[in-house]
């Protein structure tokens, strides 16, 4: 086992973009060499170590690394791009594209994240102990797929188009979520234990679960009888019928 | 412009407009043009036998004006990698700038990747007169390049009215205005009168289907335009979008309107008419279900026609993005493949739509499609006809030209794309029988040497004494490669030129950017004489005050979007 502690030395005003950050790129690497990968600051590059104090316990493989942020790195961003194995927590809340294009391995914030945390996910497993913010699991800007696979759990809010564009995996909200979550989604599932506004507009495919309240339903679903989940039976809809859509979107 | 002279010694030089093939021979440049010798003193450069051309041509590519739709559409583009060195997001360094995309990369990446190919000039294929000045600010920023930009005459209403009129005099006069006013080149004509059907939700159905509130006939606008054009001797013919693009069966539409020319008299030594993208022009069929390749009639007319020339639009798989004044196509587009669709109404010039999509060898018309753009340019048998295009970005970003290259010139690799096809593809194209392989020659023919005559520029797309010193030095020598085997290394030499010479300074040195000097625009003023111009404004300035948003000293471009200008003068057979 490996384990990385990073703490940041000052907080920093200038984004960092850590997508350099994962364990796949940590794994066997001395404190030394940890300190030396670049990461982009503004609109050049430095050495990690300028920013966080390294601490390094142990060599090993990236499946048994873990990356511990102590702290708030609520100015980094990137952090677990593509990553295939292994582990990071972070102890505070995270910038935008955390865990972007993941594809293994697991991700624990214990603070809020910001957007697009989990965009265009195909593996592993993020789990927020926190609020979200906008485009969880989402595509990038004008690609017609996000997430592809893999999970992400929140346990708190998220706010507007939680899951747009994703093609598979899963999301699961413990709390509400604003405007407009599952927009055209075509595969992979939506639970969204709390409340939502509008759900899955242009669906082509997949399954949306609301269990709180719903506002705005769109008129564009058909109602088809009801399903039953775990133990729960939902009112069944089928659409979104202005996308040609066969997705099902369940509500209590 | 530095005062320099440059000797290129043994350079194996193919210039198919000096019937030069592939030999090695010294060529000189004295302050950016072709000379017959150069001092002692004069810079070296060591072609060390390579194949050397003059500048790329392309003479029909979407860089400048609407591909400013398609980035704004596919944001997603700009990350894309597909063709390594050329595509993508790439740092800026001391020289050059920041860089992005594939299709619809940014001005400077246009600028960059084209000299990279060893191309020199461009011509835009689509301005909308009223949106020229967005056009020639994006020119300003594609660096290296000559550049030159056609007019959309088309479906515009004062062009109708005077051919419905009958008033051949006025309506010249107006193209002269129109041309000056866009600081256009050439005309170009997009579905004749599709643009304004479009307008009602329309189309036109062929060359006879009269235009909604006009009383004319796509037709009648063709042959009103070709004689303006050649009334005004401009330096290109017009430039023709057939009718019923991308409909199954409008080969015979394509051929009737190749036909309507043969009687054209051309007033200046070059084509009567240009037909772009024919390979969207050359289907069979009557619906998609039987939709089969139309090329082998189009080329049997070809052939035998010797009035006009054209590109051929070739498709090159993955994704691409649709982008043209052809209105109603675009819909079509966007229903059928589910794809985002962008709109714009010219006013009372035209349509527009921008529709991204994606060419897969899995769909049968995707693999036919392909199989069309070969198949012309095989069975045309005189290379002097044919211009190679993708229609850049329509049937493919023109970064993959290296690799459209290998399929004129290798059997073998046109047979591993064509064994990925299923067997509905293979009944409905005439491609694996053709065994016909291009030569550098005539691949230096389509892609310099034959842009030279078409478009009236004789310093261009040649390396004749007084000639722009325009070269590429390609990684290539010639008497050892064959290029039917070895496609893969024809491909790889063509993808990053050895050397690319601009007006005699060095851009390109292997495959890098090395300088990036601003390149010309290039603008016709035709002559018209006063009083018939004078008509011609008091009709347009009725135009303006009922119609356009803008006013008509508004609407003009001014110098001061023409860094480096160079005006075209023409007399007139008025």
């Amino acid at each position: 086992m490996q384990v990385v502690k990073l703490s940041l030395k000052k907080a920093n005003k200038i984004p960092i973009e850590a997508d350099t950050v994962t364990p796949d790129n940590f794994a066997g690497k001395t404190k030394e060499e940890i300190e030396a990968i670049l990461v982009w600051y503004g609109n050049g590059q430095c050495p990690l170590g300028d920013f966080f104090t390294v601490e390094v316990e142990g060599s090993d493989s990236a499946e048994n690394t873990k990356i511990v942020f102590e702290g708030d790195v609520s100015r980094v961003k990137r952090i677990g791009q593509g990553m295939s194995a292994g582990e990071i927590e972070i102890n505070g809340n995270v910038d935008m594209h955390c865990g972007f294009g993941m594809k293994g391995g697991k991700i624990v914030i214990n603070g809020d994240a910001d957007s697009w945390l989990g965009c265009e996910m195909k593996g592993g497993e993020i789990i927020l102990n926190g609020n979200a913010t906008y485009y969880v699991g989402s595509g990038y800007r004008g690609e017609s797929c996000g997430m592809r696979g893999g999970k992400i759990t929140i346990n708190g809010n998220a706010k507007d188009y939680l899951g747009e564009h994703m093609c598979g995996g899963e999301i699961l909200v413990t709390g509400n979520v604003g405007l407009l979550p599952a927009i055209s989604n075509n595969g992979g599932t939506i639970v969204i234990e709390g409340n939502a506004t509008m759900p899955a507009s242009e669906m082509k495919n997949g399954t949306v679960i609301i269990k709180g309240e719903i506002s705005d339903m769109l008129p564009s679903y058909k109602e088809d009888g009801t399903e039953e989940v775990e133990g729960i039976t939902y009112r069944k809809f089928v659409g979104d019928v202005n996308a040609g859509g066969k997705g099902m979107l369940l509500v209590k | 412009m530095r005062m320099s002279e440059i000797l290129i010694k043994n350079a194996n030089v193919c210039d198919p407009a000096q019937g030069i093939n592939c030999e090695t021979m010294d060529l000189c440049i004295r302050d950016g043009k072709i000379v017959e010798s150069v001092s002692e003193s004069a810079e070296v450069i060591d072609a060390a036998g390579r194949l050397t051309m003059a500048g790329g041509f392309d003479g029909h590519t979407h860089s400048a004006g609407k591909i400013n739709v398609g980035r704004f559409m596919n944001p997603n583009d700009a990350r894309r990698t597909l063709v390594p060195g050329l595509s993508g997001p790439e740092a800026r360094t001391e020289k050059t700038r920041a860089q992005v995309g594939y299709n619809t990369p940014n001005t400077y990446a246009i600028g960059y990747r084209y000299a990279k190919l060893g191309y020199t000039t461009i011509c835009e294929a689509a301005i909308p007169m009223l949106a020229a000045r967005h056009t020639h600010e994006e020119f300003k920023e594609i660096p290296i390049l000559d550049k030159m930009g056609l007019s959309l005459f088309g479906s515009n209403w004062q062009v109708m009215e005077y051919v419905r009129d009958k008033e051949p005099e006025k309506l010249a006069a107006y193209v002269a205005w129109g041309l000056k006013a866009s600081r256009g080149y050439g005309v170009k004509i997009v579905n004749a009168g599709g643009g304004e059907a479009w307008g009602w939700g329309k189309n036109v159905s062929g060359l006879y289907d009269p235009v909604p509130n006009f009383d004319v006939t796509p037709a009648e606008i063709l042959m009103g335009l070709v004689e303006a054009n050649e009334k005004l001797q401009l330096p290109h013919s017009v430039h023709v979008h057939c009718n019923n693009l991308g409909k199954p069966g409008n080969y015979e539409t394509t051929i009737e309107t190749m036909k309507m020319f043969e009687k054209v008299k051309p007033t200046v030594d070059r084509q009567a008419l240009h037909v772009t993208h024919v390979q969207f022009n050359a289907y069979a069929g009557t619906s998609w279900r039987d939709f089969e390749t139309g090329a082998p009639m189009v080329a049997d007319y070809l052939n035998g026609a010797n009035h006009l020339t054209f590109d051929l639009g070739q498709v090159i798989f993955g994704p691409a993005v649709t982008m043209t004044a052809d209105g109603p196509v675009e819909y079509a587009n966007s229903r059928m493949l589910h794809e985002k669709w962008s709109n714009q109404d010219i006013e009372l010039e035209d349509a527009s739509g921008v529709v991204p999509l994606s060419y897969s060898p899995k769909s049968f018309i995707n693999a036919v499609q392909w199989a069309i753009g070969i198949e012309l340019a095989l069975l045309v048998e005189d290379p002097w006809k044919i211009m190679f295009t993708t229609d850049s970005p329509n049937g493919g970003s023109f970064v993959n030209y290296p690799e459209a290259f290998t399929y004129l010139m290798s059997a073998k690799k046109r047979e591993q794309v064509i064994s990925g096809f299923g067997k509905m593809a293979l009944d409905r194209m005439v491609l694996p029988g053709l065994d016909r392989e291009l030569s550098f020659y005539e691949l230096a023919i389509m892609t310099r040497s034959m842009q030279s005559k078409m478009y009236s520029r004789p310093e261009k797309g040649n390396l004749k004494v007084g000639s722009d010193a325009d070269v590429a030095i390609y990684d290539i020598i010639t008497s050892d490669i064959d290029p039917s085997v070895e496609h893969e290394k024809v491909k790889q030499a063509f993808s990053g030129a050895a050397y690319t010479l601009k007006d005699g300074n060095v851009v390109v040195k292997d495959g890098k950017i090395e300088a990036t000097p601003m390149g010309r625009t290039y603008w016709v003023n035709a002559k018209v004489p006063a009083d018939i111009d004078s008509a011609m404004n008091k009709d347009t300035d009725i135009k303006f005050k009922k119609y356009y948003t803008v006013s008509k000293s508004n609407y003009m471009v001014e110098d001061s979007y023409l860094p480096n200008p160079v005006e075209i003068r023409t007399e007139g057979a008025f």
